[in-house]
């Protein structure tokens, strides 16, 4: 089928834009463009009905709830792209955010200047624990879901560690500024959000790194041919994914001034879901940091809509867990549509 | 002819437009071989696959015991007595032999559990048979690949099949393995089964078969007893092919020399190789299947490693085992498997275009967009790419098309040598000949050419200067005057099936083997 396409179409990388342009909003155009972005309407869609259902939801200062409640979240899931986007997984990120957090906590307990050393101490920490895991998963070939499951275990019991068993609290009240203070109006987090997913939307568009991230998911053995050295590409996706864990953990720990070593229990599995929502396939190769962004809010706008309704926490987990597999679902669907 | 087990009757197939078989028709008789001989592309895996029932033909029938086969129809095949021993075995690894024989029909105790006691020996009376010393209880990761082939063909016999399709059975398998095979398959033919073996080497045909069929562009050009044939006929009959017309005219190589392998100890094989190539030459690489001439490309370019040895391009040594370092050094590689290996199928022609060479199109990391866009457009261009535009996915293109980005997204820098491996198969005829220009071209604008090819017009039309390979070393080499030689596909042959040369009635050759 394709040769016969292709054959009749000359080289003209030009004309492509053009063809793309609609040039009549036609019934089947339209119904395309629906299948197509099945995620903004999916996305519309909830929006629309939280709207109907609530005054407060659709409020500037609702939106904003909805950010700072991201921000944690959004971290993690953009490291989480990029190992997704080379095959692999990250368990680890939900204890190295509770790890880093901890140490984050020990450090400026009873010592309020060095809060910015705290700050450098948590990135140090999540770093630390992605090296692991890059090493691992690059150098030694242990399966990704493997390595990362034992640095959710060990990072799990080192935060305990660290609090000797309990949460470290009385800390120095300017430990809460990371999390607290404000530029330009908004949340510090909200504006590391922000300037982390457009940085690594230009760096994964626009950069070589990014490039050869996609060549090592797509496919690695043509990668390696072409020149591009895999195992280093691989570590460094495990290492960035910790790092910004590390910076997640100190911003969450922020927020509530106190170090309790059970902090992100179970994010990984919400920034997993964000990334897989985004359009991402666990095969590797497929996959992008907006398409993240948009599945990260599309779980937020949920948390907080449902919250709003006051809807019991049992039955959000069980909506939340449903909309998912549908959202995918349709995701898997409509790509077949595509062909 | 008395007691046909199966029988094709004028089987037609194409794939895409392109015929693959050209009513074929050929009886199988009870207790006999008959071998399949022909050159890759020849058909003879899609008649197997026909027969089978897991390819439906485009016209003609298949008959069972005189009865019509459907089509299309694996079960029914299966069903029939019609069992097929692919060349790629798919057993389940980590389970035992004796289960793996008795996967889908295990046997049961009275109260409906799993006979465990009973299958094993079942399965030890079963390999008994055949003579064969494999323990039931091993499971079948820890055997060789040939007993693992003698459990798949004893799981099929068992199982009540009389006409057995052996796909180049012999391929993967180490000598002593083959003498196993041969006695297993002497056991079949005692036993009355019908046997369909394809392979291309002339001693296997020798040695087993009791009826000779060659294919050849899918059409059936010999069906004869053994006993009233030749080497030399059947070898004609597999490669007497008509050249004209089809391949472009080829340039006078250089003087200086280009890539120069010294010594090269390819990892996995005992003899190392030395060649040199000069500017604007095309060496081609022959040999049978599994002669390392792939191995041989990879560790020249890095990816597969080498023990020891130098890589020289242009005078300057290449550091060995570094893809990266060769590419700096003006290598460049066309893998054989376009899809495992060459592009990227998830990303576009812009992208896989420019992956060789990022470095190239980036100001500290940021990738130069309209610079990599008209420089990957020229070189797609220049092999006249034939898509809608460079933001197409690689995987949505046609099979020729994807060769020609392979091979195109290095030419947006020089390159000095161009190793090809395989690089026309997949590709239709209309693809093929383009790319074959592509490749004169590109030898005549200077680039060194290493082409690994099994397809022998192809070393014989397009290389100046021929090597022919076997067991990872070079056994024979053939200047461009002898490859013009009528004699020379015969020559070629013994060279690559170990056979002696001098039988051949070759005027002249050059001897290069056991150094």
């Amino acid at each position: 089928m394709t040769t016969q396409e292709s054959a009749q179409e000359p080289t003209n990388p030009g004309g492509a834009a053009a063809r793309l342009l609609p040039w009549r909003l036609s019934g089947p155009w339209i119904r395309d463009q629906l299948i197509r972005h099945s995620m903004v309407v999916v996305m519309l869609l909830i929006i629309a009905y939280f709207s109907y259902r609530s005054a407060r939801f659709g409020t500037l200062d609702n939106l904003q709830t909805i950010a700072i409640a991201a921000a944690p979240f959004a971290l993690i899931a953009l490291g989480q792209t990029l190992v997704i986007l080379t095959g692999g997984i990250d368990l680890s990120v939900g204890s190295v955010i509770a790890l880093s957090a901890m140490t984050a906590a020990y450090t400026v307990k009873d010592h309020p200047e060095r809060l910015w050393l705290s700050l450098v101490v948590a990135m140090l920490v999540g770093l630390a624990a992605g090296a692991v895991n890059g090493f691992l998963v690059s150098k030694v070939n242990v399966p990704p879901f493997i390595a990362t499951l034992g640095m959710l275990t060990t990072a799990s019991g080192l935060a305990y560690v660290v609090g000797q068993g309990a949460p470290i609290n009385g800390l120095p009240q300017n430990f809460g500024e990371i999390a607290n203070n404000q530029i330009f109006g908004l949340q510090i987090p909200v504006v590391v959000m922000i300037v982390g997913i457009v940085a690594l939307a230009l760096i994964m568009k626009r950069t070589s790194y990014g490039m050869r991230v996609y060549a090592v998911g797509g496919n690695p053995v043509a990668a390696q041919i072409a020149g591009v050295k895999t195992t280093r590409i691989l570590f460094s996706v495990y290492a960035l994914s910790g790092l910004l864990a590390g910076l997640s953990g100190v911003m969450l720990a922020s927020r509530v001034i106190s170090g309790p070593p059970n902090l992100g229990e179970g994010y990984e599995l919400d920034a997993i879901a964000a990334v897989v929502i985004g359009g991402a396939s666990l095969l590797g190769g497929r996959g992008s940091i907006l398409g993240t962004a948009l599945g990260l809010f599309l779980i937020q706008t949920l948390n907080n809509g449902l919250d709003i309704l006051v809807v019991p926490a049992y039955w959000q987990s069980v909506i939340k867990g449903a909309l998912i597999v549908a959202a995918v679902t349709v995701d898997v669907w409509s790509a077949k549509r595509r062909g | 002819m008395e007691d046909v087990a199966l029988e094709c009757r004028d089987l037609d197939k194409a794939f895409g437009g392109v015929p693959v078989l050209k009513g074929v028709s050929l009886a199988l008789e009870a207790g006999s071989v008959t071998a399949l001989a022909g050159e890759n592309g020849a058909g003879k895996s899609t008649l197997m696959k026909i027969a089978s029932g897991q390819v439906k033909p485009d016209g003609g029938r298949v008959l069972i015991g005189g009865e019509p086969l459907p089509h299309g129809d694996p079960q029914a095949a299966h069903r029939n007595g019609v069992a097929i021993i692919p060349q790629e075995l798919a057993p389940i690894m980590d389970m035992t032999v004796y289960e793996n024989l008795f996967i889908g029909r295990e046997l049961r105790t009275r109260t409906g559990l799993l006979d465990r006691r009973g299958m094993a020996r079942r399965a030890r009376e079963l390999l008994d048979v055949f003579g064969v010393e494999i323990d039931p209880q091993a499971t079948m990761r820890r055997l060789p690949v040939g007993l693992r082939q003698l459990v798949e063909i004893v799981k099929s016999t068992s199982g009540g099949a009389r006409i057995l399709l052996l796909d180049e059975p012999s391929s993967a398998i180490s000598e002593r393995e083959v003498e196993r095979l041969y006695a297993v398959i002497g056991r079949l033919r005692e036993q009355g089964v019908a046997m369909l073996y394809t392979t291309h080497k002339m001693e296997e045909i020798r040695a087993l078969a009791d009826r000779v069929v060659v294919l050849r562009d899918g059409g059936l050009v010999l069906d004869r007893p053994i006993g009233d044939i030749t080497d030399d006929e059947i070898v004609h009959a597999m490669i007497g092919r008509e050249l004209q017309g089809f391949f472009p005219d080829l340039h006078a190589p250089g003087d200086e020399i280009a890539l120069q392998v010294s010594g090269l100890h390819v990892s996995g094989y005992p003899r190392p190789v030395d060649l040199t190539v000069r500017r604007g030459e095309i060496l081609g690489l022959a040999g049978l299947v599994g002669a390392g001439r792939t191995e041989l490309l990879e560790a020249i370019f890095g990816v597969r490693r080498s023990t020891a040895g130098t890589v020289t391009v242009a005078g300057r040594p290449v550091r060995r085992n570094a893809p990266a370092a060769a590419i700096t050094g003006g290598m460049a590689l066309v893998p054989e498997d376009r899809k495992g290996a060459g592009a990227v199928l998830t990303m576009n022609v812009l992208d896989n275009g420019s992956l060789p060479r990022l470095s190239r199109f980036t100001v500290a990391g940021w990738l130069r967009q309209r610079s990599r866009g008209r420089q990957v457009g020229a070189a797609m261009e220049s092999v006249k790419l034939r898509s809608r535009g460079l933001s197409q996915q690689v995987g949505t293109l046609s099979g020729g098309n994807q060769q020609k980005v392979v091979l195109a997204r290095w030419l947006t820098g020089s390159v000095n040598v161009l190793l090809l491996d395989e690089p026309t198969r997949g590709v239709d005829v209309g693809a093929r000949s383009e790319i074959y220009r592509i490749i004169t071209e590109l030898a005549a604008s200077g680039m060194a050419v290493v082409m690994a090819s099994s397809d022998m017009p192809e070393i014989l039309s397009l290389a100046h200067r021929a090597l022919v390979m076997r067991g990872g070393a070079v056994a024979g080499e053939l200047a461009r005057e002898d490859l013009s030689s009528p004699h020379v596909q015969d020559l070629i042959f013994r060279y690559a099936a170990g056979l002696n040369p001098d039988s051949a009635p070759a005027p002249r050759h050059t001897e290069k083997e056991g150094r």
